[in-house]
């Protein structure tokens, strides 16, 4: 190794770099590979079977392929919408304006509605 | 400039262990390499890296891409795993923790321990733990400069300090081995 030629940084470095080319490589056991993919399915089987997993499924199940603040937060207007008319609007104006209307009918009477008979 | 792993992470939290399986080749040698020379001892090496990759595992869904790169985070985690162990070490009895640094003992190591390979071993593992690293990152997994320093999260310019003391070290305690 030439280090006259360099910098006193240069000559460490490069005389280093032929040190380090001289350590073993270090082996990845495949008991460490076995253990490194364990934990990956752990971690895995831990996010989808959790409450975590399950909003994200439900979600996904609501609204596929969107993130999940969307399904979240149409079902939190949802939700305001129907409390601040709940609370807003009077009960007897609520109750006003409904569809349901009472229907009168005569027993007595001959019904005043053509079903097509006579036409 | 796009990171390669980007893809990969994405994938990962996603809980497709092909992709996992892709990240594991691609870093854990570097990772565990890096690991073994901090440490000095196989066994913990590979609980350290075993560690760095569950973090990865339970972070992934949530990585960001473009905060930082992937595999400067990947050596921070890596490097900060191995700081835990080297003061929990620290913590113990001297006798113990000179019995944990002594190269001869692990059994995988006695090939090493004969030749030049457990000097250079011997003299990385008694540099102070910062200097160590900074050596590791920069001279060992070739890093640059600017992501040695923000892996070890001080300036380029306590890096190149801690380069400097390092080499300087290295050499006085191995320069004889230039001439074998």
């Amino acid at each position: 190794m030439e280090e006259q030629n360099y910098p006193d940084g240069e000559a460490d470095a490069l005389w280093l770099a032929g040190m380090f080319r001289e350590l073993p490589p270090v082996p990845v056991t495949p008991a460490l590979q076995a253990r490194v993919l364990a934990s990956f399915d752990a971690v895995t089987e831990r996010r989808r079977t959790g409450l975590r997993g399950l909003l994200r499924r439900l979600g996904e199940t609501v609204w596929p392929g969107a993130p999940a603040w969307q399904p979240a937060a149409v079902l939190a207007a949802s939700l305001a919408i129907g409390i601040a008319a709940g609370t807003f609007v009077p009960v007897e104006q609520a109750l006003a304006d409904g569809a349901e209307q009472p229907g009168v009918v005569a027993l007595d009477a001959l019904p005043n509605f053509d079903l097509g008979e006579n036409s | 400039m796009i990171d390669p792993d980007t893809d990969l992470v994405a994938r990962a939290g996603q809980g497709d262990r092909t992709a996992a399986q892709a990240l594991m080749a691609r870093h854990l040698p570097k990772m565990l390499t890096l690991a073994r020379r901090m440490l000095g001892d196989a066994a913990e090496a590979e609980d350290a890296v075993q560690e760095t990759f569950l973090k990865l595992w339970t972070h992934a869904s949530r990585w960001q891409p473009g905060k930082a790169k992937f595999e400067t985070w990947l050596y921070r985690v890596t490097m900060n795993k191995c700081y835990d162990r080297l003061r929990r070490r620290s913590t113990a009895k001297l006798d113990e923790a000179a019995e944990v640094a002594d190269p001869a003992l692990p059994a995988d190591r006695v090939l090493e321990n004969a030749g030049v390979a457990a000097e250079i071993e011997k003299a990385l593992a008694d540099l102070p733990e910062r200097q160590r690293a900074a050596i590791l990152l920069c001279h060992h997994q070739e890093c640059g400069n600017i992501e040695a320093a923000e892996i070890l999260g001080i300036s380029v310019e306590a890096l190149e300090s801690l380069l400097a003391r390092g080499r300087r070290t290295l050499r006085a305690r191995l320069g004889h081995l230039k001439n074998e």
